[in-house]
C-alpha cells in the first residue's frame, strides 16, 4: 500500500469511528469495516462515503457475499448491531425487523404466536433479514406463499445521500405512492441500504407432512418420466407448500409437502398415490427441503440459479442427467414446481462454461434466465455470471444514477455492472 | 388547444378512426368514475397496437404534450381524468387475449381486455385470474395494473401485483420496453413490481403476462348476523388468530345493507353487522375450517348464520355486496367512496370514530369493508342540492383517511391515490420519501409527461442532484420549487 492509501485509510477509520464508536470499527486488509447502531449512523457513513466517493457494501451475516460480480469496497457496513425485531402486530399478521436480525432469530420469536414469514431462505441461523432481501432469496415455501416481494410490505432505506425514506407501511393492503420496496428486494444493495423492514405474516403449517416419490426398479431413474404425473397433481385440487424434484447422477426424488388440517392427511396420501401410481410414494422427513442448500456445499461446486417455465423442469433435468452420465460430470440438482432450479456443477472449468452457455442459450427461447451465484476461483473472470444483459438494463442504469449517481453502493456488482 | 400539426401526426399514427377531436365526443372522457373532478381532453386515440401506442407517444415527447392512458374509466381515485392541453389514450381497442399457457399457468392479454374475460377464457380448463375488483364486469387489465387493483378476494390471492409476471411498456420516450419475464426472478431490477400500481405515471402497459390460479374444489360462502359491526369485526380477528385465511372476508354495515337490498334484493338478514366469509379449497379441508368458522361466529354472539346452499345463492350474496357502492345511490342523492386501510385491530376504535365524527358533522357514512386485510370503503352520503353539505362531505371524507393514517394504516388500499388524493399522500409520507418515490419517476419519465399532476402532492421537476446543489433555472427565475 502506498503512503498516500495508507494515510487515506487512517483517516477513514478515525472518521467512521468518529460517527460509529472506534470499538465498532475494525480493518479487514484495505477495507474499513462499520458497525453502525442505528439508521442515523448509517446515513452519516453514507455521506462520508459519497463525498469522498467511496465504496461501500452492506452486509449482513455475510452468507452471500460472493454472489455477484465482485466488489472492492473502502468501507464494509455491518449491519450485525442493527437486530431487533421491532413489533409483532400478532393480531394484524405484521411485523417490522431490523436488517441485521437473523432469519433463525425473527422466526423464534413469531413462532412464540404460532406465526411466520412464509419464506425458507438459504442459511437462516446466520443470513440476516437484509441480506436475504437484498438477494432476493427464496426456497421451497415459494410455490404457496409467493416470493419477497409478495410478502414485504414496508422499509425503511437509506440512499447515497444519506436521504432516509420509509416505503410502504404495516398494512397488507396499500397502493399509496410507489412500491420502493420492490424495487429494493433483489436490488443487491446498489440503490440503497436496507435498515428495517415490515413483513406480512402467515400462521406456522402446524400440521406438516412430506411424501417422496421415486421410480420403481433398479434402472436409472429418468427425471422426464416425473412430468406427466407432476403435471397432474399441479392440476388437480391438492395444493402442496412446497414440490421440489432432486436430481443427480444416482438418484431421481421427487418431493412433495402438504399442510391441511389432520383429518385430510390420509385422503391426501391416497390422492397423491393415486397420482403417481407407477412410482413408489413414500412418507418421509422434514431433512428432504435442505436438499437445496446442500448443493452449495458440494465440494468445488459452481452454483446456479436457473429460472425455468414450470412445465420443463422434467425435461431440463433429464437432460442434466444424461450430460452428467454421457461426459462424465458431476451434476446435481433442485427444482422447484414452479420453476425455480438450483444446479450445483462439478466440473472442469471449460466444461462448465459449455454447459452454462448451452443452458443459457435453451432457456433464452422462452424468456428464462441463468446466473451464477456461487463461483470457483478457476473460473473467475472467465464467466458472465448474470448473463447476457437483459433489454431493459438503460432503464436500470437510469434508476441506478438516480439512486446513487457517484456508484457509492456495491459499484458494479448488480446486472450490467450496475 | 392542440397544435394542428400534432393532431395532423395523431391522425397519421392511428388513422381516422382512431382518433376522437369532436367536443361532443370528447366528453365521454372528461372524467372517470370520480365524477367530481372534470377535464375536457384535447384529443384522444384508440390505437389498436403497440406499435400504434408508441407512435403517438413519441409524438407527445417530440411536441411535449401531456398522456393519459384510460381503460374503461371505472376508476375512482381520478387517475384517469385528463392532463389539461394534454391527449387521452384510450386502450379499449387492445382487447385481445393472446396467448394462454395452461401448462405454465399463464395468459397474455392486451391492455384493454376486460377483467372477467380472463377469468372466462380459462375457466373451461379449471382456472381462474384471481384479483376480482367490483367493477371486474367492465374494467380493463391495464387499468388493474395502473391501480393495483384488489378486490375481496385478494385476502388469500393477493392483488393485480402478485399476479403480473411481465409487462410491454411504452415509456414516456416512445421506446419499447419488456419488463419481467413468465419465469420467476429475470434478472435485475423489479420493475413490474414498481410498474404495477403506479397509477399511469410511468408508462402505458402494451401486453401483460398474468399468472392465472387454479380454481377450487368448492367454494363456501357463509352469512352470519351481529348486533353490531364491532362483533363482526371482533369474529374476524378471531378467525386470523385461529390460524385460517379464508379466501374473503367481508362486513356491510346497516345502512349498506339496507342499500344493497333496495338494488339487488340480496335476501341479507336485516342487521347491525354483516359478515361474510369465503371458504375455498378440497371438500374435507373447507368442510372442516367451516365447522370452525361457524362455532366462532356464535361465539362472538351471531343469531343468523347461513352457508350458501347453491351456486346461485352464492353469487347473489355477492352481488349485493358488489353492488354496495353503486346501491348506495338509491338511500342518498350523493356520496363519496373513500377507501383507507387500517390495521385489523384497530377497526373497532376507528368504526367508533367514524360514528362519532359522522354525527358532529351531521352527516351518515356506510360502511362496506374487506374486513380480512382492514381495507375500509366509507361511504360518505349527502344531498349536494343542500348548500355546504357537499364541501362537509368531503372534509369528512378525507378526516377519515387521516384517521387511518394515525391508527398505522395507509390513505389507499386498492382504489389509488389520483387526483383525489394527491394532498392527503403528503400526510401519510414524509417528504425524504415523497423525494424518493420521485427519483423513480424522473428516471422513467424526465419530462414529466404520463399523467402529469396525479398521485404526488406538488408539481416537481426531475432536477439533477447528484454532486453540489445547483439551482434549476426556472427555480432561479422564482417561478417553479424543484424537490
Amino acid at each position: 500500500m502506498s503512503p498516500t492509501a495508507s494515510w487515506m485509510l487512517e483517516q477513514g477509520m478515525a472518521q467512521l469511528g468518529s460517527i460509529v464508536g472506534p470499538e465498532n470499527t475494525e480493518l479487514l486488509g484495505e477495507t474499513t469495516v462499520a458497525a453502525p447502531g442505528d439508521t442515523q449512523q448509517i446515513a452519516e457513513i453514507l455521506r462520508f462515503a459519497q463525498a469522498n466517493r467511496l465504496a461501500v457494501t452492506p452486509t449482513g451475516g455475510g452468507t452471500k457475499l460472493g454472489w455477484g460480480n465482485p466488489v472492492a469496497p473502502d468501507i464494509q457496513l455491518r449491519l450485525a448491531r442493527l437486530n431487533a425485531l421491532h413489533e409483532h402486530a400478532w393480531q394484524d399478521l405484521t411485523c417490522t425487523v431490523e436488517a441485521g436480525c437473523t432469519w433463525t432469530t425473527m422466526r423464534c420469536e413469531l413462532a412464540r404466536h404460532g406465526q411466520m414469514v412464509a419464506l425458507d431462505p438459504l442459511w437462516p441461523d446466520r443470513a440476516t433479514v437484509g441480506g436475504i432481501v437484498a438477494s432476493n432469496d427464496s426456497g421451497a415455501l415459494r410455490l404457496k406463499f409467493g416470493g419477497l416481494r409478495d410478502l414485504i410490505i414496508g422499509m425503511t432505506i437509506v440512499l447515497a445521500d444519506g436521504t432516509i425514506a420509509k416505503t410502504g407501511g404495516k398494512v397488507v393492503k396499500n397502493v399509496a405512492g410507489y412500491d420502493l420496496h420492490k424495487l429494493m428486494t433483489g436490488s443487491f444493495g446498489t440503490l440503497g441500504v436496507i435498515t428495517e423492514v415490515n413483513f406480512r405474516l402467515h400462521p406456522v403449517e402446524e400440521h406438516a407432512r412430506t411424501w417422496t416419490v421415486i421410480a420403481h426398479g433398479d434402472t436409472r431413474p429418468v427425471a422426464a418420466s416425473f412430468a406427466a404425473p407432476l403435471r397432474a397433481l399441479m392440476d388437480s385440487q391438492i395444493t402442496p407448500s412446497c414440490v421440489q424434484l432432486r436430481t443427480s447422477q444416482q438418484e431421481c426424488a421427487l418431493d412433495i409437502r402438504i399442510a391441511a388440517v389432520p383429518e385430510c392427511f390420509d385422503e391426501y396420501a391416497v390422492r397423491i398415490q393415486n397420482l403417481f401410481d407407477e412410482f413408489a410414494v413414500t412418507e418421509s422427513s422434514e431433512a428432504v427441503w435442505q436438499a437445496r442448500q446442500q448443493l452449495f456445499n458440494m465440494h468445488d461446486a459452481v452454483v446456479l440459479k436457473v429460472a425455468l417455465l414450470p412445465s420443463i423442469i422434467c425435461a431440463i433435468s433429464s437432460e442434466l442427467q444424461e450430460i452428467a452420465f454421457t461426459e462424465g460430470l458431476g451434476i446435481a440438482a433442485v427444482a422447484q414446481a414452479n420453476g425455480l432450479m438450483t444446479i450445483a456443477l462439478n466440473s472442469a472449468p471449460d466444461a462448465a462454461i459449455v454447459l452454462i452457455e448451452r443452458l443459457r442459450a435453451r432457456v433464452a427461447g422462452f424468456g428464462g434466465s441463468l446466473i451464477v451465484l456461487q463461483i470457483t476461483d478457476p473460473l473467475r473472470g472467465r464467466l458472465n455470471v448474470w448473463g447476457p444483459d437483459p433489454g431493459p438494463v438503460p432503464l436500470m442504469c437510469e434508476i441506478k444514477r438516480r439512486f446513487d449517481p457517484v456508484h457509492t453502493l456495491n459499484p458494479g456488482r448488480f446486472v450490467g455492472n450496475i | 388547444m392542440l397544435p394542428t400539426r400534432f393532431i395532423v401526426e395523431l391522425r397519421t399514427a392511428v388513422g381516422k378512426d382512431g382518433l376522437i377531436t369532436g367536443e361532443s365526443q370528447l366528453q365521454t372522457y372528461e372524467c372517470d368514475g370520480l365524477t367530481n373532478f372534470r377535464v375536457l381532453p384535447g384529443a384522444v386515440v384508440l390505437p389498436r397496437t403497440a406499435e400504434q401506442v408508441q407512435a403517438v407517444v413519441r409524438l407527445c415527447a417530440r411536441h411535449k404534450i401531456p398522456f393519459v392512458s384510460r381503460g374503461a374509466g371505472t376508476g375512482l381515485s381520478g387517475g384517469a381524468l385528463p392532463a389539461a392541453g394534454g391527449i387521452v389514450i384510450s386502450l379499449a381497442r387492445m382487447n385481445r387475449i393472446l396467448e394462454v399457457d395452461i401448462a405454465n399457468r399463464f395468459v397474455v392479454v392486451e391492455p384493454g381486455v376486460i377483467n372477467a374475460h380472463v377469468t372466462q377464457h380459462v375457466a373451461p380448463q379449471g382456472y381462474f385470474y384471481a384479483p376480482d375488483p367490483s367493477s371486474q364486469s367492465v374494467c380493463t387489465i391495464g387499468g388493474n395494473v395502473a391501480e393495483n387493483s384488489g378486490g375481496a378476494h385478494c385476502l388469500k390471492y393477493g392483488f393485480t401485483v402478485t399476479h403480473v409476471l411481465a409487462l410491454d411498456v411504452v415509456m414516456p420516450s416512445g421506446e419499447l420496453v419488456q419488463f419481467g419475464s413468465p419465469t420467476l426472478d429475470a434478472p435485475g431490477y423489479d420493475l413490474p413490481g414498481v410498474f404495477v400500481g403506479s397509477e399511469g405515471t410511468l408508462g402505458v402497459a402494451t401486453r401483460i403476462t398474468l399468472r392465472i390460479v387454479k380454481r377450487p374444489e368448492v367454494v363456501q360462502t357463509l352469512l352470519a348476523a351481529f348486533d353490531s359491526v364491532q362483533a363482526a369485526g371482533q369474529t374476524v380477528s378471531d378467525i386470523i388468530a385461529a390460524g385460517m385465511l379464508p379466501s374473503a372476508m367481508e362486513i356491510m354495515d346497516a345502512l349498506s345493507i339496507q342499500a344493497a337490498e333496495a338494488a339487488v334484493q340480496a335476501h341479507y338478514p336485516v342487521c347491525k353487522g354483516l359478515l361474510l366469509v369465503e371458504l375455498d379449497g378440497s371438500y374435507s379441508e373447507v368442510e372442516a375450517l367451516m365447522r370452525e368458522v361457524q362455532a366462532l361466529c356464535s361465539n362472538n354472539g351471531a343469531w343468523e348464520i347461513r352457508v350458501a346452499q347453491s351456486e346461485h345463492e352464492r353469487a347473489l350474496v355477492w352481488k349485493g355486496r358488489k353492488a354496495a357502492f353503486a346501491a348506495v345511490g338509491r338511500i342518498s342523492p350523493n356520496y363519496i367512496v373513500q377507501d383507507g386501510v387500517i390495521p385489523r385491530t384497530a377497526l373497532p376504535h376507528l368504526l367508533t370514530e367514524i360514528d362519532r365524527m359522522a354525527s358532529a358533522a351531521g352527516l351518515r357514512v356506510a360502511n362496506v369493508f374487506h374486513a380480512g386485510d382492514g381495507n375500509l370503503h366509507p361511504l360518505v352520503l349527502y344531498d349536494a342540492a343542500i348548500a355546504g353539505q357537499e364541501e362537509l362531505a368531503l372534509d369528512l371524507s378525507y378526516r377519515i383517511l387521516r384517521l387511518c393514517v394515525d391508527n398505522g394504516g395507509s390513505i389507499t388500499g386498492e382504489h389509488g391515490v389520483g387526483k383525489e388524493k394527491q394532498e392527503m399522500l403528503g400526510y401519510m409520507f414524509s417528504e425524504p420519501d415523497l423525494e424518493t418515490m420521485q427519483l423513480v419517476r424522473c428516471a422513467f419519465d424526465p419530462e414529466n409527461l404520463a399523467n402529469p399532476d396525479k398521485v404526488f402532492p406538488r408539481p416537481r421537476l426531475c432536477a439533477e442532484k447528484p454532486g453540489p446543489y445547483v439551482p434549476h433555472p426556472l427555480e432561479t427565475a422564482g417561478i417553479a420549487e424543484i424537490f
